[in-house]
């Protein structure tokens, strides 16, 4: 049991921004409130300092592709692959994760990768700690665009084009349908039931609207993205979404759970790569739709969370707002929000403390992360 | 045009608030209280930051390859048809209009370095260049600047894969060593046709020409600087920086500079090997230091000079220390210094006016930027798309 004491607390739920105590048993946030006793209990002075939630990164690969694993989240042998969990592609033991610390990620939302169209379960994972797993599925993963089509154009296989992408992403969620239909019509009856479909079994939880489908897509490949969740009523997180701000009304539609931006360390290139609007965080945000930002880590540097708030607020942002593009937005959208992404009693210790605001100061320092109320990183002096 | 009252920074590590007149493509006057002329055209600056021009020592603007063109094809800085290839002009990898659509007047930068790709041991010289424009002999502020060498693990994957010299690093070390023995004995004969290739490293040897060697790792530098230092006049520039721990005495005592390019991409291993604490060391003890922006060849971000500067911020806290790292050092290395990288008077008027300090806090936006006197960005223009 320790307390955190005279911190400058951006707790990301209503409490706001406020200097207070914070006091962490058994994993958990326990007790937030001015001049918490801490008699018989250790003490971290965070007076001066700042006090945020730990970061959770709503798109990464870190621990499934890299040195060692190569391309663990990336089967591309088949372009439907919905019966795969991103679970098994993940070496806990990935010094990524470690990485990630460094940076203040303690969850990230592991998606297998876009090669393609349905991929496969998303789950939410700590950078460290006993228990890992914070929730899986969060998602199954889908994507749009050039690498689905990169890929399989290379093999003379579909889909080699858009066309092919919006047929094979309609295919599999009217054969869920399906499935589900057959087994409702089976009621309960074993010889009745469909085969047993581990792809279409996964499905289910997208048809239902418990987890999104989380997909790859950018600029107008967003708005295809649209037509098949109001067609299919499920909810969709689009992911990278560069080219959002051409598209702030659709994007305000019911169906979006969520836009996840970035990363934004690309020059311009044509196709999908050909616009870069980080002013989409601040015009998303002002539109209330909820939006996060992305490392897709180790593709690109972890440290990429940090600029991603920098840029939405140099576009104008708030340095608040934008902080909860990497904690309760985040968790928000990634459907975690009942355990980590802000700091308030009940929810994981999972806190950093930081010598200035990060989503303002530029030389603003990380100097402890707590997981799961453990010290996992302390900057050297 | 007079611009007044900016916290000018002049990128040699002062600031001061003052005015600044550009005349034509120059800075021509830089002091507190200028009047304006008649019908000069005043910028009122005040409560805003100054400063120069960032300058990009080793960059990927303006370089055409697949990811641009119609057909598959290898980046224009990019000669992988052989590792040895000293006769090339990174000149000719520039194109103007590649280099202006990603409009990085934005983002506080006028001048680039363009400089073969990492794939080759020696890969030709170096030229620089403004950001903006479209005739690359117009936006020429050097060529034959230094000459690119590279020992890294790229020549490896490049050659080695395809069952060519070199598969290993004892090819890699043995031909660097060579080649420069060969250029060092290399006459030219009336005769004899030249030898292009000797004779671009000829100009090595004889220090006219610096050498930039991209490097992987410390043990590379130091493979590098054991073969070097038996060529008095040759000047040495290391790039990347990966693996250097602070306490190189040789670098220090030799001044060696640095240009610090980050790993875009940190599924390339040695992309966590880059201590820019150790690098910061170097910096306090004398040794110049350029922060770049990432050492992929077709990757790398419009921001990347802006994160880098902030990576270094995170662990000197001091934006006057950082900010010639940004400007001034880099011009120095690309022998542009004369031309900008600092704000002087007779320079040119490469200009970034800014908000707040874009090393101190992310609030900080490009109001205008200047390049050679021309306003090529203004807060409020349309981002260009591709």
């Amino acid at each position: 049991m320790y307390v955190i004491k005279n911190g400058t607390l951006y707790t990301m739920d209503q409490q706001g921004v406020i200097q207070a105590d914070l006091r962490v048993d058994e994993g958990k946030i326990v007790e937030i409130g001015a001049g918490l006793s801490t008699e018989g209990m250790q003490v971290i002075d965070a007076a001066g300092k700042c006090v945020t939630p730990g970061f959770v990164d709503a798109h990464s690969h870190i621990g499934g592709i890299g040195p060692g694993m190569e391309e663990d989240l990336n089967e591309i042998t088949n372009p439907l692959t919905p019966e795969l969990d991103a679970y098994y592609g993940i070496n806990p033991r990935d010094k990524a994760f470690q990485t990630a610390i460094s940076q203040g990620i303690t969850t990230s939302c592991l998606a297998p990768g876009s090669a393609n169209v349905v991929c496969g379960w998303v789950m939410a994972y700590k950078s460290a700690g006993k228990n890992r797993v914070v929730k899986r599925p969060v998602a199954m993963k889908g994507a749009m665009g050039i690498n689905p089509k990169g890929c399989y154009s290379k093999k003379n296989q579909a889909p080699m084009t858009r066309m092919a992408i919006a047929n094979l992403m309609r295919t599999y969620l009217r054969n869920v349908k399906e499935y589900m239909k057959k087994k409702e019509e089976a009621a309960g009856d074993p010889e009745k039931m469909p085969p047993f479909d581990l792809g279409l079994e996964h499905g289910i939880l997208v048809m239902e609207k418990k987890i999104p489908l989380k997909v790859h897509s950018y600029m107008h490949d967003m708005m295809t993205v649209l037509e098949i969740a109001k067609e299919f009523d499920i909810k969709i997180t689009l992911d990278h979404a560069q080219g959002a701000s051409d598209y702030y009304e659709e994007l305000t539609d019911e169906h979006v759970q969520g836009v996840i931006f970035g990363p934004t360390c690309e020059p311009l290139f044509p196709g999908e790569g050909g616009k870069l609007d980080p002013e989409c965080c601040k015009g998303l945000d002002d539109r209330k739709v909820p939006v996060a930002v992305m490392t897709d880590g180790p593709v690109t540097v972890v440290n990429m969370l940090l600029y991603e708030m920098g840029e939405a607020v140099r576009c104008g942002m708030d340095p608040v707002r934008a902080l909860a593009m990497v904690t309760s937005n985040a968790a928000r959208i990634v459907g975690v929000e009942d355990r980590v992404g802000s700091l308030a009693v009940g929810k994981d210790a999972d806190i950093l403390i930081w010598s200035k605001l990060p989503s303002e100061a530029v030389d603003a320092v990380l100097e402890q992360v707590m997981i799961d109320g453990t010290v996992v990183y302390t900057a050297a002096k | 045009m007079l611009i007044k009252n900016g916290n000018v920074h002049d990128g040699l590590g002062t600031v001061r608030q003052q005015d600044l007149r550009i005349e034509g493509e120059r800075i021509t006057q830089l002091g507190e209280g200028l009047t304006p002329c008649e019908g000069e055209e005043v910028f009122d600056a005040s409560g805003m930051e100054v400063l120069p021009g960032f300058v990009q020592a080793l960059s990927i603007w303006g370089i055409n390859g697949s990811m641009q063109e119609i057909r598959p094809s290898s980046n224009d800085n990019d000669e992988k048809s052989s590792p040895i290839t000293p006769e090339l002009d990174g000149f000719y990898a520039f194109n103007g209009r590649a280099a202006s659509i990603q409009q990085l007047g934005a983002f506080g930068l006028t001048s680039c370095g363009v400089a073969p790709a990492d794939n080759n041991l020696f890969g030709g010289a170096i030229a620089a260049f403004c950001v903006e424009g479209v005739n690359p002999y117009k936006m020429c502020l050097k060529r034959e600047i230094a000459m690119m060498a590279s020992v890294t693990g790229n020549l490896k994957k490049t050659y080695g894969s395809r069952e060519q010299a070199p598969q290993t690093r004892m090819w890699i070390f043995t031909n660097f060593g060579e080649q420069l023995r060969k250029a060092a004995e290399y006459r030219e004969e009336e005769k004899k046709p030249k030898d292009e290739k000797l004779a671009a490293l000829k100009r090595v040897v004889e220090g006219e020409l610096p050498l930039f060697v991209s490097c992987d790792s410390l043990a590379a530098a130091e493979r590098v600087r054991e073969i070097v230092e038996q060529y008095p006049k040759l000047q040495l520039v290391l790039v990347n920086g990966f693996g250097l721990t602070g306490e190189e005495e040789w670098i220090i005592e030799g001044k060696i500079p640095v240009i610090v390019r980050t790993a875009a991409n940190p599924m390339e291993e040695d992309a966590m090997t880059l201590d820019l604490g150790a690098i910061a060391k170097l910096a306090a003890r004398g040794v110049p230091v350029a922060l770049s922006g990432t050492c992929t060849n077709s990757l790398g971000a419009r921001e990347d000079m802006l994160w880098n500067g902030a990576e270094m911020m995170r662990v000197l806290h001091d934006s006057e220390a950082v900010l010639p790292m940004l400007t001034s050092t880099p011009a120095r290395l690309l022998k542009i210094d004369d031309q900008t990288g600092s704000l002087r008077e007779g320079l040119r008027a490469d200009v970034v006016i800014w908000s707040a300090n874009p090393l101190e806090t992310y609030r900080a936006q490009v109001i205008r930027t200047y390049q050679g006197g021309k306003v090529i960005y203004q807060k409020g223009d349309e981002r260009t798309c591709m």
